[in-house]
């Protein structure tokens, strides 16, 4: 496959995003920096004494899907785990910049990773539904965040939350089941109505298809698209394709070895999608996007 | 055998088609072998298992000579029953009583009635004023509060004190099935030996005895081994098993909580684990030496109920249920500690992330996903680690169990006996019935066991259904 077919390829599946027109708007916002919903700056996270990302500068804006992709070991997992706090809870993970939610960075001493994990959601890699039945998985959030509302309340916000990630129709008749019974991209789907049960703002996605068959990852896929009417996405991908089918704008990591022959990732490139997939500015860019590398 | 296969040329470090054949033999063989020394040693283990249980239910059961005061046909005839009919057993409470008030002396039966009444309304052996004077008195005996003696404790009564058995010879289980007329004989010769001087042969009757019936259950401790029962004892185990419950388990799951939920890794909190590890290998009797010098000792105020009381406090010293409970309960923590954070570890981490990451706290993570994917393991290791405390006779030698008392333990300030502690006695007596005894008190305890493993294994059964 020559790199002019592929990027080409890239270039169709990407047209058939409807969204297309509006790019040029919002690239207007951004040279006039805008603040996005969630921004990073000059963000290094750690590891111990291992620098696993360094320098990421970073502007996330309201509403819109933005792709993290790059090749294993990039670390664009890790920044996205450092965008709602769960980075800490890796033993000896440190994150050291500014990560800014709205202006305010999350990082402060007085901010409590709690609250901001319920305003910046995250769905895994892998499902991980509680073992409960379907309607708890998502009434659980609603509770430990003081939901107030009656039984009936309740049930409205659980049929809410499942129909926005269209599983609605499948499990209405057996809310009372285990969420284990239900298949793989299933679960993911219930994951995603999950985090969305507890109202937040921006909802980050961890290679959430990477353990899907390719029917179910194109649902999720429809999902995002219409969840971004009312939610700020983040995903990080390892699929090029989902990338450029499903988001606005792009970032892509490489790792650079250091003298010490550490691998740190670092941010090569971030724009719009249909810019990056086209003609990026960054000879790394193209390379891996064509195949040549990773 | 060959296979049929093309052959693939391989390199020199590989064997050739010969070698290989003949170390193919070679590695069959010694695969054989070391199935056979498995299966041998599995063969060992389940062979010492049905030892010990063939030593306890022979030493349990068997033929014994016994010689009745009073024969039990002979009573009943006197009382004008026809004995083919009715047994001993049988006779009325009030028949009982008169009983025991014939063949029982003023002094023993006034002893009696101040242990235990024997009506509520009225007074067999002591008469109404001297009555009235006693139970004035600043200590008054149990008689005076408690509630009257049932049927099975006058029963027992009888037996003691009316027919008085006294087994002169008692036979196994397992030759009194195979040779019955062998042990006739040999009470035959201990006769004519003059081995049983204060007895004629003809008083001497052969039956069968269970060691472990009903009767002994029920019974408390007694001096004489026909009559002696293991009440006491299991009344004294299951309050030592609650009281080990009650402290283990809430401290241990807590301590395992926060070792693995909430420590970050640190210099302090991996010292602290080799400790707990360490703990659970320390032998029992030193967790008696800690019991002896801090719950009997120093903490003598509590342990004994003085502090909960301004009068007479409940024991006068702090050998106590609740002292030997905590003993045993500090004996059990390490191990519930252990067991715990191996059933918390082995909850997947993805759904603490998932709990996190809807903006749970850590607590409402631990507590509403956590504890119950775990809850059956913690259940298992820590019902397991009790069962273990229950067999435990050194640290309650040490924190002082009573070796003769006939008492119910009624609270945690009472003086208490337990089931090991019982055996342990009685197996260093020299008659040969305290060693039937001490066989069926081993039934008695090992059928404890099994309860609780049965528990164990229903509620792990039961939760991991749920969890499902």
């Amino acid at each position: 496959m020559t790199r002019e077919t592929s990027t080409e390829d890239v270039i169709a599946r990407m047209t058939v995003e409807p969204e297309a027109g509006e790019t040029e708007v919002r690239e207007d916002e951004d040279t006039v920096q805008a603040p996005g919903v969630i921004e990073t700056r000059h963000m290094d996270v750690y590891y111990g004494n291992f620098r696993a990302v360094a320098d990421v500068s970073l502007n996330f804006a309201h509403k819109d899907i933005s792709a993290l992709i790059g090749p294993s070991g990039c670390g664009k997992s890790t920044v996205l785990r450092s965008l709602n706090r769960m980075n800490d809870l890796i033993p000896g993970a440190r994150t050291e910049g500014e990560v800014n939610y709205h202006g305010e960075n999350i990082y402060e001493d007085h901010v409590d990773p709690v609250e901001v994990r319920r305003t910046i959601g995250m769905v895994f890699q892998k499902p991980n539904p509680f073992p409960k039945s379907i309607f708890d998985n998502i009434a659980w959030g609603a509770r430990i965040n003081g939901f107030k509302g009656s039984k009936s309340e309740m049930a409205n916000l659980v049929e809410e939350a499942l129909r926005s990630a269209a599983l609605w129709d499948e499990v209405k008749d057996k809310l009372d089941e285990s969420g284990y019974s239900l298949s793989g991209g299933q679960q993911q789907r219930l994951c995603i109505a999950r985090a969305i049960a507890t109202k937040p703002d921006v909802i980050l996605m961890d290679e959430p298809c990477s353990a899907l068959d390719p029917v179910a990852t194109l649902r999720i896929e429809e999902l995002m698209l219409s969840l971004k009417e009312d939610y700020s996405i983040i995903i990080v991908t390892h699929n090029m394709q989902q990338a450029a089918r499903v988001s606005d704008k792009t970032a892509f990591f490489n790792v650079k070895l250091n003298d010490q022959g550490m691998r740190t990732g670092r941010l090569v490139e971030y724009t719009e999608t249909s810019q990056l997939f086209t003609s990026p500015k960054v000879q790394e860019t193209e390379d891996y996007i064509t195949g040549r590398f990773g | 055998m060959s296979v049929v296969a093309p052959q693939r040329e391989r390199p020199d470090q590989f064997p050739t088609e010969d070698e290989y054949r003949h170390l193919l033999g070679r590695r069959a063989r010694r695969a054989r072998l070391f199935q056979v020394v498995c299966l041998f040693a599995l063969v060992l283990a389940v062979v010492a298992l049905a030892t010990l249980l063939y030593t306890i239910v022979n030493d349990s059961f068997g033929l014994v000579a016994v010689v009745n005061q009073n024969d039990p046909a002979d009573i009943v005839a006197d009382l004008g029953y026809d004995p083919e009919v009715t047994s001993l057993g049988d006779l009325s409470y009030d028949e009982m009583v008169g009983l025991v008030a014939t063949n029982v002396s003023s002094g023993v039966g006034r002893r009696l009635e101040r242990e235990q009444r024997f009506y509520e309304d009225r007074l067999v052996f002591e008469s109404d004023a001297v009555w009235a004077e006693i139970c004035a008195d600043a200590q008054p005996p149990a008689g005076c509060t408690s509630a009257p003696r049932d049927g099975t404790n006058l029963f027992a009564l009888v037996q003691e004190r009316v027919v008085v058995p006294d087994v002169i010879a008692s036979y196994d289980l397992v030759p009194s099935l195979l040779n019955r007329a062998q042990f006739a004989e040999q009470v035959e010769a201990g006769f004519e030996a003059g081995r049983f001087p204060e007895y004629s042969s003809d008083q001497v009757s052969i039956e069968w005895r269970a060691w472990f019936n009903t009767n002994y259950l029920r019974a408390p401790q007694n001096s004489t081994p026909e009559v002696a029962g293991i009440r006491t004892a299991i009344l004294g185990s299951a309050w030592l098993v609650s009281i080990t419950l009650i402290f283990a388990v809430p401290v241990g799951v807590g301590a395992a909580i926060y070792l693995v939920e909430y420590a970050k890794p640190s210099r302090l909190n991996s010292l602290i684990q080799t400790n707990i590890n360490n703990l659970a290998g320390v032998p029992s009797i030193i967790y008696g030496m800690l019991g002896l010098a801090i719950f009997v000792r120093v903490l003598e105020p509590f342990t004994s109920g003085a502090i909960f009381t301004t009068g007479v406090p409940p024991s006068e010293n702090g050998r106590t249920v609740v002292s030997a409970g905590l003993t045993l309960g500090l004996l059990t923590l390490p191990v519930v500690i252990i067991s715990a954070q191996e059933a918390l570890r082995a909850v997947p981490d993805s759904l603490r992330h998932a709990g996190l990451a809807l903006g749970a706290t850590r607590w409402q993570t631990v507590r509403s996903q956590i504890l119950p994917v775990a809850l059956p393991g913690v259940l298992t290791g820590t019902i397991l680690a009790v069962a273990r405390a229950i067999g435990e006779t050194a640290p309650l030698i040490l924190v002082g169990a009573a070796s003769f008392i006939t008492a119910d333990p009624t609270g945690p300030f009472s003086k208490f006996t337990a089931l090991p502690i019982q055996i342990f006695q009685w197996t260093s007596f020299p008659q040969e019935e305290f060693r039937n005894i001490a066989a069926a008190a081993s039934i008695a305890l090992l059928l404890l066991l099994l309860t609780l493993n049965a528990v164990a294994v229903i509620l792990r059964n039961r939760y991991a259904r749920r969890a499902e």
